[in-house]
């Protein structure tokens, strides 16, 4: 039945962006996700449409002949939210990677799905403007991908998420309709008129629609960054800093936390850094005009005085720059805490409430400890969103089996201190187990609607604990 | 020396996709497997025998431009270009190549491209044949017709060679000057092979130009090629024994530096500490060698004084080599000499950071995408308006040569080496000040 699939595929899509050889398959069985690393999923073909015309194209021919969809961006997930689990077709949109237009004038820009984030913000400088939801990924992941998974980062503890920046969706709907959210016409900032559809299909995952065009709203871009960084001997400590500064009433731009284990990973991948290894290590980011941040700067290390003995602070753009550097690496120094381990992603992005992160942070400390695995943590901390960082030794059975549950229990660690599995990466496959105890009812709810929109289950089956 | 083989390093890849944006082939055709993530996954795959070697993936392989931009873009250094040289040489294992393409390839590797004398014998020829009047015989009987059309348009790009009689070897030894400059020290040339054969000019240009910059200047006989092509295409042995003839030839000399014109070159020398990880007995020898390596922009920027330079209030543009700006890590160098210019307007060119199709001899085996590649590229240099595209390596050099033809600027746009360019400005300034 494939062969006939992609012999009609071939006739309406360019032939060589129908794929089908055995090496092309297997390099669409993955995602960043520890579960594909382990098992990978290979789909029976690929496309790469470069037009809404081709995708619906895809979705029509889907349903045809009943074959599961997979919308895709740069698979830069953690959860194998995009892997064809169930073979089929994977729609691989990262080269639909255009910008539309520039609304400089209404503040908003339309784009492709494709497009990387810190590509399009590269392009929207010279315009004064920027795009704010700014995942770790930034350089890699697509805005596409970013919506699919309601994606936020570094700095979402002051701009929030990407769903408070979009106006409007153009998508492609299970069933092949296309229709356009937030008004066929709209230019407008904001809108109450009618049923929110975009924000349903924001953090969908790919299970509602694909996402073929994008109307975001865009804010004038900070001339000034300034950092405070800082060290305390105690976690909760650190966290009496952090409601330090809320007090001082600055909202900063970032709050950022690494534990002693991620501090000791960036020290040993940059030891000019010098980095105080104590329990914890936090680093403030604020922005605006030069003079703004100059005085918030000082703000908070006034704040933070009583709290901590060691504080690093500047404004100075390249000062700022070095002091941020051991914020930038953490993410790939942690990989340096074991030799010959790679980092795994498992429990990586749980956010539990602001009272309670000194309790988290101890107990997954604990739970590593008790499975003898190197864990190192560091999150965004002013909400609560941890990032921990299991190093293994993948090729080692006994290994991979300890992590997964030791990632089992940090899953539930998160749920019983009030928190969530995932407050960034998305559920995918990987979080799928516990939807039905973070969500209870509201599961159904979501089940019902997935099956109203999407009858013969095409799109992304078999993911966030929906129907199969 | 890096901290994890190409084996290791093959593990350490978590797929994150931090390599996706970097890689111009990927860029082209948005397959995965075009991308380094990908190539990970099937050298992985074929390396473990869970893939066979078949000619499915032999093409993969050799799909990848080797340009390292993925290794500079990758949080944890996997070495995306050693890994699928590892997968290239199991496919070669297995597959034996036709007896004409062996013997073609032993006669170019072993007996042509290590023998100076005898690649200086084919400049010659191809002199004869650029001068004789065979030339335009062979393009008026189309016999060029027969050649695929990425080697048609290499040929017409070639440079012109200079005559025998002007070919003459380098001068051994060029005193720094000292009247405008302090002395900066004390280097040697790497002259290549290739480029001292097609590019004397820029080579005689590089002695000056060090030479004016403050440099006394060597450049000793018996080196020889710095062994790139020939360990790209899995002749290991020959490379062996290049490195360590380059070795002991430059170790003789009590200098402070060895530089390079050539991206690619450098890039191959820098290496060579890498070549003997396991050859204890040389492998410190091959460090002290790698650590004296230095571009020639990047010397005269951190160690030396250019003299004024004065342009011709051209506009130039800048195409990076990926070897240059990957492998020996020389990122800002060439555009801060070009800043230093006097009457020159630079434009930074997009997307420089992709190479640009050329990848030693890519362009001639994978002619559809180095086309493709290159063909975008000339879209960039066209939105900077430049008069000028500068690179730093030979093959660079002859890809946008290709490139302008291909697109029809040949009488709008030149193709310089940034040695040339700078040699020629400090001249032009030179002759401003005598009679001005």
């Amino acid at each position: 039945m494939i062969e006939k699939i992609i012999s009609e595929l071939q006739r309406v899509i360019d032939k060589e962006r129908v794929l089908w050889r055995k090496t092309d398959m297997m390099t669409y069985a993955y995602d960043a996700s520890f579960a594909t690393q382990l098992e990978p999923k290979e789909p029976e073909a690929v496309v790469i449409p470069l037009s809404t015309d081709e995708v619906q194209a895809c979705v029509q021919l889907a349903n045809k002949y009943q074959v599961p969809l997979y919308p895709r961006g740069a698979a830069t997930g953690q959860t194998g939210g995009a892997v064809p689990i169930k073979g089929g077709i994977v729609l691989d949109m990262s080269k639909m990677d255009r910008i539309i237009e520039v609304d400089d004038e209404n503040f908003q820009v339309i784009v492709e799905p494709g497009i990387i984030q810190a590509n399009l913000n590269a392009a929207l400088k010279k315009y004064g403007l920027f795009f704010p939801p700014d995942p770790g990924s930034s350089k890699m992941c697509t805005v596409g991908g970013m919506i699919s998974n309601n994606s936020s980062g570094l700095r979402a503890v002051k701009y929030g998420v990407t769903r408070q920046y979009v106006l409007g969706l153009e998508i492609v709907l299970p069933t092949g309709e296309v229709i356009v959210t937030g008004g066929e016409k709209s230019r407008a900032l904001k809108s109450v008129s009618g049923y929110d559809l975009a924000h349903l299909m924001i953090g969908s995952e790919g299970t509602l629609g694909i996402v073929t065009r994008i109307r975001l709203k865009l804010l004038p871009l900070p001339p000034a960054r300034g950092i405070v960084l800082c060290s305390f001997p105690k976690i909760e400590q650190a966290i009496e800093g952090v409601r330090a500064v809320y007090h001082s009433g600055i909202i900063p731009s970032a709050i950022e936390i690494m534990d002693i284990y991620a501090t000791r990973a960036a020290n040993k991948m940059r030891p000019d850094l010098n980095l105080p290894e104590t329990e914890a290590l936090l680093l403030f980011e604020v922005d605006g005009n030069k003079d703004i941040v100059a005085l918030q700067v000082k703000t908070i290390s006034e704040a933070l005085k009583s709290h901590t003995d060691y504080v690093k602070f500047s404004d100075d753009p390249e000062q700022c720059e070095n002091l941020w550097q051991s914020r930038k690496i953490v993410g790939a120094a942690v990989g340096n805490l074991k030799p010959g381990g790679i980092r795994v992603y498992g429990g990586e992005d749980i956010c539990v409430p602001f009272s309670r992160l000194p309790e988290a942070i101890r107990r997954i400390h604990e739970i590593t400890n008790s499975y003898n695995i190197v864990c190192g943590i560091y999150g965004h901390v002013g909400d609560g969103n941890l990032h921990t960082a299991p190093i293994i030794d993948i090729n080692n059975q006994q290994e991979v089996e300890k992590a997964k549950q030791m990632i089992e229990e940090i899953h539930h660690l998160a749920i019983e201190l009030g928190g969530t599995t995932t407050a960034e990466h998305g559920v995918g496959i990987v979080r799928a187990p516990y939807m039905e105890i973070e969500h209870g009812q509201a599961l159904d709810v979501m089940r019902r609607l997935k099956k109203t929109l999407d009858p013969n289950n095409i799109l992304n089956p078999g993911k966030m604990a929906l129907p199969t | 020396m890096k901290p994890l083989t190409p084996e290791q390093s093959m593990y350490t890849c978590v797929r994150c996709g931090a390599c996706r944006d970097a890689c111009p082939t990927l860029d082209i055709t948005g397959r995965e497997a075009d991308g380094p993530r990908g190539r990970v996954l099937m050298a992985r795959s074929l390396l473990e025998d869970r893939i066979p070697v078949n000619a499915e993936i032999e093409e993969q392989m050799s799909r990848c431009l080797l340009c390292s931009a993925c290794v500079d873009a990758c949080p944890v250094n996997v070495q995306v270009p050693e890994i699928v040289m590892l997968a290239k040489e199991k496919i070669a294992e297995h597959k034996k190549s036709p007896f004409l393409v062996r013997t073609l390839k032993r006669f170019f590797f072993n007996h042509l491209l290590p023998h100076p004398r005898r690649l200086q014998f084919l400049g010659h020829l191809l002199w004869l044949y650029q001068q004789s009047g065979l030339r335009w015989l062979v393009h008026k009987l189309g016999i060029l017709k027969l050649f695929p059309d990425s080697a048609q348009q290499m040929e017409a790009v070639l440079p012109d060679l200079l005559p025998p009689s002007e070919r003459k070897p380098l001068p051994s030894f060029t005193p720094g000057c000292s009247e405008q400059n302090k002395r900066a020290g004390k280097v040697a040339l790497f002259r290549g092979c290739i480029m001292d054969v097609m590019f004397r000019e820029t080579n005689r240009h590089s002695i000056e130009l060090l030479a004016r910059s403050g440099f006394d200047v060597v450049v000793p006989d018996d080196q020889v090629c710095c062994g790139a092509l020939m360990y790209h295409n899995g002749q290991k042995d020959t490379t062996l024994e290049l490195a360590k003839k380059n070795i002991e030839v430059f170790e003789k000399l009590d200098v402070d530096y060895i530089i390079s014109n050539a991206g690619g070159c450098g890039a191959m020398l820098k290496e060579y500490e890498e070549l003997f990880r396991h050859e204890p007995e040389w492998l410190e020898r091959a460090r002290a060698f790698c650590h004296k390596i230095r571009d020639i922009s990047e010397v005269i920027v951190e160690q030396g004084t250019l003299p004024k330079a004065v342009g011709n209030g051209e506009t130039v543009t800048y195409q990076p080599s990926c070897h240059l700006q990957y492998v020996m890590q020389v990122k800002r160098a060439p555009e801060q000499l070009l800043s230093r210019v006097a009457n020159l307007h630079y434009r930074p060119l997009p997307e420089s950071n992709l190479c640009c199709g050329s990848a030693g001899i890519y362009n001639l085996l994978q002619p559809k995408m180095a086309g493709d590649i290159l063909h975008k590229k000339m879209g960039y240099v066209k939105e900077t308006s430049a008069h000028v595209i500068i690179t730093a390596n030979p093959g660079c050099l002859l890809q946008m040569k290709a490139g302008v033809h291909s697109e029809g600027l040949q009488n709008s746009v030149k193709v310089v080496h940034i040695v040339d360019l700078l040699a020629e400005s400090v001249e032009r300034a030179e002759k401003q000040a005598s009679t001005g």
